[in-house]
């Protein structure tokens, strides 16, 4: 299938978004658009794989449009070093036809989702944490239901998890984040999603995968695409700087 | 049993891995053994390529790539290699771009005769996956074979004494990777990094890997299969 | 109980804080106390939850006397996880 004239979001490019990319890119799609608003540090090197020891320091949205066009010629970047908020979240999810959501923290993941409904824009939504990835597929003109049909809302600030939790098993990422590139690609080509009204998790000692049905909540303003966006505030463990709840 | 690994993690690799020191059931003794590990990963082409970028990435030691083909033009475009690397050996060239991300593991094409201590297959034929897996478990080292099909495929994981590739493996090739065979190869070398770093916790285990959902089954030895014998002095 | 060890983690942010921790008490017996002193804000805030979270006795967290700043907190290694896994 001939995905050139496609277009994708790729919301951060790190754990979860740099494999998206690349699996992507290696699925022929036309263009990219990667937003990304951190730099590369140390920690990030277990498991995000558009980045290597000499970019230390360097912008992550940079380093990620350098290495993707390196690999893949073909492909048109278009790298955005600014946070996805409120501001520009639906301006970029217009011009995409999927989005793929890589994010680390609830409050984007959450916006991601209602500018998606709001936009009538395929999400594939994911995360990981230690050693479990998740992932689901909101599609305004499907059946299932969408992140806040799920969560009604992120944790509130005091349920934010520690740094206990904030452990991630590198290689599970990268399982997570193909997986939402491949399904992305699915999308792309005008299947039905393999995660749609579906959230996928896969712990990765115990091999165990789960598949829980999502069903679209009575009276979801997300759903009816009219969350007013950017409204939760993201809570913050300022050091990790891949703040809370579900790291990518 | 050359290599006796460093008896704790300096700052430079706790800062590195630190996420990973986070995880329950790993830390400093699971990160160790990474770092003391060889691992032979026989195949290292389009399919392998994220397989050995994350077992680069978690921190295994040493990672010797046994790989005696050159960079062919499918491979380009993959997740380590350019057009600029097509013709080049593929053990060079992954060597190169692999330790373009880490200085701290060292990436060599394999050394003839070299034991490993893990090993992960991924080789482009089912004979030749047979035949690693088996070089494997004759040196008793746990290994995980990846056989790509499509956009999924399926992934035989061996511990030590367990059931052998060759007990679980699937009856002929799949069809050509796509892609998305990119979480076959991450899904891989989770379980190798598993096997290394928390010896003991992983069982013989295969999945297979369907429309983006993975299933599990333990693996069963075949009746009168040769892995089955008791080992015979090295 | 005796301490067995004592690390001053003042200097770190998160999560090396917690990192450092961990190893720290990965290296001692069930049972033995770990010293480690703490940042005043985050560090303190969340190093002993996390101990706690991870099955670890968070013993005492007292102020340093001045004039240093921060705190000490002196943890006991709780049991290991099934298999012997920190």
């Amino acid at each position: 299938m001939d995905l050139s004239t496609k277009s994708a979001l790729v919301v951060g490019a790190g754990g979860l978004g740099g494999p998206a990319l690349l699996v992507l890119a290696a699925g022929g799609v036309g263009r990219v658009v990667l937003i990304e608003d951190d730099a590369v540090e140390t920690s990030n090197l277990n498991r995000q794989p558009l980045f290597g020891e000499g970019d230390l320091g360097a912008r992550k949205a940079a380093v990620a449009a350098a290495r993707l066009r390196a690999l893949f010629p073909g492909l048109q970047v278009e790298a955005r070093d600014a946070r996805f908020d409120a501001s520009n979240a639906v301006e970029l999810v217009r011009a995409a036809d999927v989005v793929v959501d890589g994010s680390d923290n609830f409050a984007t993941k959450f916006l991601a989702n209602d500018a998606a409904m709001r936009a009538r824009i395929p999400l594939v939504h994911g995360g990981v944490l230690r050693t479990t990835a998740q992932i689901l597929t909101v599609a305004p003109a499907g059946i299932g239901g969408c992140l806040r049909c799920l969560f009604e809302a992120p944790p509130a600030p005091g349920e934010v998890p520690s740094c206990a939790q904030a452990g991630i098993l590198g290689p599970v990422a990268g399982f997570a984040g193909s997986l939402m590139g491949a399904e992305a690609l699915r999308l792309l080509a005008g299947e039905r999603g393999a995660y749609e009204g579906r959230l996928y998790t896969y712990e990765a000692r115990s091999a165990r995968s789960r598949l829980v049905l999502v069903r679209r909540r009575a009276g979801c303003a997300a759903c009816g695409g009219t969350q007013p966006l950017g409204v939760d505030e993201a809570p913050v463990c300022e050091a990790t700087s891949s703040r809370s709840g579900g790291t990518a | 049993m050359s290599g006796i690994p460093p008896a704790a993690l300096d700052d430079a690799r706790v800062a590195r891995w630190a996420r990973q020191l986070l995880v329950p059931g790993l830390g400093e003794q699971a990160q160790l053994r990474l770092a003391g590990a060889r691992v032979r990963v026989v195949g290292a082409d389009a399919v392998a390529a994220p397989a050995l970028l994350y077992l680069v990435q978690a921190g295994v030691g040493k990672l010797w790539v046994d790989d005696p083909e050159t960079v062919a033009p499918v491979d380009a475009g993959s997740w380590l290699y350019t057009g600029a690397e097509v013709g080049r050996p593929r053990a060079e060239a992954a060597a190169e771009a692999l330790a373009r991300l880490s200085g701290l593991v060292s990436v060599e094409p394999y050394p003839t005769g070299g034991v490993p201590t893990a090993t992960l297959v991924a080789a482009p034929s089912p004979a030749q996956a047979v035949h690693a897996a088996e070089a494997a478990r004759r040196a008793g080292a746990p290994h995980v074979v990846v056989e790509a099909d499509g956009d999924g495929g399926a992934i035989v994981t061996v511990p030590p004494g367990a059931p052998c590739y060759n007990c679980a493996r699937s009856s002929g090739a799949g069809r050509p990777p796509l892609p998305g065979a990119a979480a076959l190869a991450a899904l891989a070398a989770t379980e190798l990094v598993l096997l290394i770093a928390s010896p003991g916790t992983v069982p013989g285990r295969r999945f297979d890997v369907v429309r983006g959902v993975a299933t599990v089954r333990p693996t069963v030895r075949l009746p009168g299969c040769a892995c089955g014998a008791a080992p015979t002095a090295a | 109980m005796t301490t067995s060890a004592v690390v001053d983690l003042r200097r770190f942010a998160c999560p090396l804080t917690y990192v450092k921790t961990r190893i720290a008490l990965e290296r001692l017996a069930e049972g033995e106390q770990l010293e480690i002193w703490l940042a005043p804000g985050e560090p303190v805030e969340s190093v002993p939850r996390s101990a706690a979270e991870d099955g670890h006795r968070v013993v005492s967290v007292e102020r340093l006397a001045a004039p240093a700043d921060g705190f000490r907190v002196l943890l006991e290694k709780g049991a290991s996880a099934p298999g012997g896994l920190p």
